[in-house]
Formats: C-alpha cells, structure tokens, sequence
C-alpha cells in the first residue's frame, strides 16, 4: 500500500485521537462535568478516563455483573447506571457509590435522568420507579409487560415507556393515575421523545420504527430496515431523527407538516460498508456519528453525505458513542472494549 | 465474536427437570453456565450466573397466532452476551406448563439471538410413571415430548418393564427423532444432554422409521411423526416451494420439521429444519462419495396424513 493511500485514508482517532484498550464490552459512554469520559462496561466496572492521556483510568466496581445502562446523573458529575444484579447505582469519579434502589433477581435496563426536573426514572421489569435528587423514590409505574425503554419530556413532568403492545405516557408526579396508552401491537424494545416533546418514537422487534405524535395520538410508521433498530438519536431542534439499523445512517425528517409521513428518509454515509450500530447527532450542528457492525465509525454531515472516518474498522461491533454537552469531544466504544476519543475543537469538516 | 450454545430445558411438572438442572450446575465437568430459570430459588445453589425469567411470550406483528417468541428471553441473552468469555454454555428452564415453540422460534426469528447463540437441543426430561396419563390431559407435556431433540425418561425404577416398553412407544409415536435415554434420578452421562449439536439433526440418517405400528389409537389431539425417506435426488425448486407452501398452510399443526435432503445437482447436504412456520434451510457438509445419498425428512405434529405427505414428497423427485 502506498503511503498516498494510507494518508487518504487515515481517520480522525489515528490523527488526532487518543485509544485504549479495556477489554470488556462497552455499554455506554458519557461525558461527565470538567471532562471526565465514564464508560460502563459489561464486566460490571465503570471507568474514569480523565482528558489527560497519560492517567491511567479509574476503574470502579459497580455491578455484580453485567452493568447494562449508563446516563449521566443529576448534576452532570455523576454517572447513574444500571446492572443485572438489580442495582440503580450512581457514581462519582472518586470511585464513590451510592446504591439508589436495589431489587433481587431484576434488571435494570432502562433508565433515564431529567435535569430539569431533578428526577430519575429505572426500569425494573414492568415495574418503573422514579427517585428525587436524594434517593428517595417518589413513584412506581406497573405496566402490562417489561418496559424496554423510557424517556422524560423536556420539562421532566412526564414520562414514556415503551413495551410490548405499545407506548405509556404517564405523569411523573402524579399518584394513582392512568397512563395514556399509545396503543400498536408488536414488541416495542426503545423509545425516544423529540426534543419539543411533541413526539414519541419507539423502534420494534420486527425493524421498523413507530411513532405516535402526542397531541391526538396519530400513528407514524416508519419501516425498510434489515436490522434491529438499536439507536435513535435527535439533531439539534429535533429536524430529524438520526437511526442505526442499515447500511446508510437513516435519517427521518420531523420538520414540516406531518414529520415524516409521506416523506422518504435521508440516507448518510454512502459509501460506508456494513450495517450502522450505534448513532449519536452533534449538540449544536446537523451532524451525526454513526459506528458500525465492522467497528469502522463516521461523521457525516446533513447536506454532505460523504462521511469523514473517525475509526478504521476492527475491534468489534461499535456499541456506544457520546458527544461532550459542547459538542467539542466524540467519544466511542466497542464490543471488545475498545474506547477511542477525539477533540473535534480544532478539527473542520473538509468543504 | 463466539456462538454460544443453547440447551432448553422443558419437563412437566415434577418430572425431575430442577434434578437434572442441578446435577449440570454442581457436577464437575469443566463448563460454567449462564441458567435462566423461571422461578429463583428452585434450584439450590448459588451461582452469579442464574437469570430470572418473566416468561413474557410475544405475538410477532404477522398476526399468526403460532408465530410467537419469548421476548423476554431476547432481552437476557443479550444482557448474557456482554459477558464475554464468562460461561461456557446457556441452560434454559422453561416452566412445567411451557410450550416449547416460542423458545424455539426465538432462535429462528431474533437475528441478534442467532448471530451470538445457535440452539443446540431441546431437552424433555418425562416421569414414565405418569407421562401416559399426562399426555391425556395436558397439551402442553405434548407439546414438550414433540419438541423435543433428546427426551429423559425419567423414574425408571417405579414402573414395570412392560410400562415402560408401552411408554417408550407411545413417546416414539409422537416424536420419532428424540434420543431417549431410561433413567432414574435423572442419571445420565451430561455429555448425552449437553453439546449434542442435536439442532443439527445429521442423527436423523440413524432412525429407523418402522416403529409406528399401525394400530397405535389415535387421539382427539394426536401428535405423531411421519418420516419420509427416498434414495432418489429431489428437485430443489420443487421441494422448496413444497415446504413453503405446506409450513404456510399447515404451519400451525406442524410443530417441528426436519430434514437432510439430496438435491440434484448439488454435492452439498440440504438441511432443513423448521418449528410451526418458521423454517431455514442451508447446503451444509458435501456427501460422502461412499455413502448412499437417502433423502429424509420427519414432520412432527397434528392432523398429519402420512399416505398425503408421502404422494406430495415423492411428487419432488427430480
Ligand atoms: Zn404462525
Ligand atoms: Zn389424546
């Protein structure tokens, strides 16, 4: 191979990026307060990794198992996770642990933190339970079947869950309510509400995508995927809502008149190989990183559908990927426990 | 990244089912395993790696009703899968009361569950004392001996040989295919439960499919096999739209399928295995140059005519 070629083909992370190996599976990543990178892996850790290259992590250990969820908790110093030995743990970077709720023979999957409202929300089961800033918990949510996702509204005053059957939308401070059921049939795995929380949108096990606009309850399907929706992520303003699932990086608009209905999807990141695992939009611009099943990892750009690489593929399937608040610093992660960061200050996208 | 193999565990009621279960988690044999069970506490050790499950089976969206999955089962396996390297193997309990097909459609259906894990049997363990009895009021302990790839007969001790030989027919006229092992106390070689690979059905070559008297009775819900066979290649595009169009139409009578089939023109095996309608079918290992190419295929389930089956399958002679 010519050095030309290597040259034209070297990606951001071999630039201008910083890697490590921790050899367990990465279930998420997520940028903490002052630029501590936490990711949680499926060994049960949680790792610290500090903006300066030459610390070593701080490795924490959280969960007697598999740590299956990562958020960022209240505060933005902390990070909430949850695990298969039925723990909601939330942990600062000291290596400190405070163990929130904690239900034998559970897991917690879904959760989700509202810094508006100063509330989390845990799934454990078909039970969700919501705790305030202090721990305690402050409501319990029992549904028909296990909720696969869940997600607050902007304001942090309702909640969605996703499961079997459909959607719930419940209050998060009201006692003895009925939800409001968003009702379509099949097996709702996630779920996601746009950023003006007008719409909830829930990926499926037979890979399609439903949403249900929140005002009259109107339905939107949105299918054509050959895999499993794992990921849905929101450009800035809620555009348009960037899915993995296909080869291209799947993007619905939600702009305009009806959102997607009637509308095709934009496709990004043509050229790429193999099927997108992960998405994650910038913050603040209309660009999405996307990861995918080779390990290979992208940026690309609303109206330039030619990607830049972030990471060459290898190392396993991409499983997480997390912009900073700022949007300054992309953060991925793989199966095999890979974890590679990049600084995008400097960095412009070639026009 | 590896594939993990799968052993389901079904058994009705107090069969011996939570014996066997513990036997595989106490018993030195070199393997660890991730058991998800239905109930915690039945089994009686501790081991880190035992999952509850809900047992929350899920209609898929195609609106047939035998097309189903266990979804909680997708969302374990795949919380199981970021464990990498942590076990050897997974056991699947399955409750007394269980039909085993959205188990088993769960690995024909979930592309995530088949990427990380291939099912490697499904595993009946019977009490001989009262399976006859079950069978009569039970669809599911049917349903459990139909589906099964390797059955335990179980309590040995506490019937008469000539029960026993009535028995082991009885569960041959349901499932032809199953290996049956005689038991007590469920004490059998792990190594005849475990890793058999069964879900790759090469054993089917070894039935001997004149056990089916012809006077065995027949019930309301009669569940019996027919094993077709011919040493004549058969035509690919024939036998496929057949199974297609029979899983399609039949598929909820059909509960399992499975065959190794000789196609023209072709050096590779075609193996087909199919639970209700969902069916997959590969070219897997050439024939034997030495070995004679014979065609098998064994349908398992209701309201089946063999004399109908075997004019359709002898119509896809090439
Ligand atoms: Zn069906
Ligand atoms: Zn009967």
């Amino acid at each position: 191979m010519s050095s030309s070629a290597e040259q034209g083909t070297k990606s951001l992370l071999d630039r201008i990026g910083t890697k490590r190996m921790l050899h367990a599976y990465v279930v998420g990543v997520a940028f903490l307060e002052g630029g501590v990178l936490a990711a949680a892996l499926g060994d049960g850790r949680v790792a610290f990794i500090g903006s300066e290259n030459a610390n070593a992590p701080r490795f924490v250990s959280v969960h007697d198992g598999v740590c299956l969820s990562l958020a960022v908790d209240l505060g933005g110093e902390r990070v909430l996770t949850g695990g298969d030995d039925g723990r909601l743990v939330s942990t600062d970077t000291a290596g400190e642990t405070t163990a929130i709720s904690a239900i034998d023979g559970r897991w917690v999957e879904p959760i989700a933190v509202s810094m508006a409202s100063g509330l989390r929300a845990a799934g454990f089961g078909k039970t969700v339970c919501l705790f305030a800033r202090d721990g305690s918990a402050v409501g319990t949510f029992v549904h028909p079947n296990t909720v696969g996702g869940l997600a607050f509204d902007p304001k942090g005053r309702r909640l969605a869950t996703a499961h079997y059957g459909g959607a719930s939308l419940w209050w998060a401070k009201a006692g003895g309510q009925q939800p409001k059921r968003l009702a379509w049939s099949g097996s709702h795995l996630s779920l996601t509400l746009s950023p003006d929380g007008k719409d909830i949108v829930t990926a499926m096990q037979e890979n399609e995508l439903h949403g249900w606009r929140v005002s009259d309850g109107a339905d939107m399907r949105m299918s054509g995927y050959p895999a499993k929706v794992r990921s849905m992520s929101w450009l800035p303003k809620g555009r348009f809502l960037a899915t993995s699932g296909a080869e291209p990086v799947v993007c619905w608009p939600f702009h305009g008149k009806g959102g997607p209905m009637g509308k095709a999807p934009l496709d990004l990141g043509w050229g790429v190989d193999g099927v997108v695992t992960v998405v994650a939009a910038h913050p603040r611009h209309d660009v999405v990183a996307a990861g995918y099943e080779d390990g290979a990892t992208i940026l690309v750009q609303i109206d330039r559908p030619h990607p830049v690489l972030v990471k060459q593929p290898g190392e396993g399937a991409v499983t997480a990927l997390a912009w900073s608040a700022d949007g300054q610093h992309l953060a991925l992660g793989t199966e095999s426990g890979f974890i590679g960061r990049v600084r995008l200050s400097d960095w412009r996208a070639p026009t | 990244m590896n594939q993990i193999p799968v052993t389901v565990l079904t058994g009705y009621l107090g069969a011996g089912k939570t014996t066997l279960l513990n036997r595989i988690l106490t018993e030195q044999h070199g393997k660890k395993y991730a058991v998800v069970v239905n109930e915690f506490g039945e089994i009686g050790i501790d081991n880190d790696l035992v999952v509850n499950a809900d047992e929350e089976v899920f209609e898929m969206n195609n609106g047939c009703i035998c097309c189903t999955v266990r979804g909680d089962l997708i969302r374990i396996l795949g919380g199981l899968m970021k464990r990498q390297g942590s076990f050897d193997g997974i056991l699947i309990e399955t409750t007394g009361l269980a039909d085993p097909a959205p188990v088993a459609q769960t690995f024909f259906v979930d592309e995530d569950v088949r990427r990380r894990t291939w099912l490697d049997s499904i595993v009946t363990v019977v009490d001989a004392r009262h399976v006859v009895q079950r069978l009569e009021d039970s669809h599911e302990a049917l349903e459990q001996i139909a589906f099964a790839d390797v059955i335990l007969l179980n309590k040995t001790d506490l019937v008469s040989a000539d029960e026993l030989a009535q028995v082991e027919r009885r569960i041959r006229s349901i499932n032809a295919t199953a290996i049956i092992h005689r038991t007590q106390r469920c004490e059998v070689d792990l190594a005849a439960v475990l890793g058999r690979r069964a879900f790759d059905l090469d054993r089917i070559l070894a039935i001997e499919p004149n056990f089916l008297s012809e006077d065995d009775h027949e019930h309301d819900d009669a569940v019996k096999s027919v094993c077709l066979r011919t040493d004549r290649p058969l035509d690919g595009a024939r036998l496929t739209g057949w199974l297609q169009r029979m899983l399609a139409e039949r598929g909820q009578d059909l509960l399992r399928t499975k065959g190794i089939l000789s196609i023209a023109g072709q050096d590779k095996q075609f193996v087909v295995q199919a639970v209700h309608m969902l069916m997959e079918g590969n070219f897997t290992k050439p024939w034997d140059p030495n070995e004679n190419r014979e065609s098998r295929l064994v349908f398992i389930g209701r309201n089946i005519d063999g004399t109908e089956l075997r004019q359709q399958f002898d119509a896809c002679i090439a």
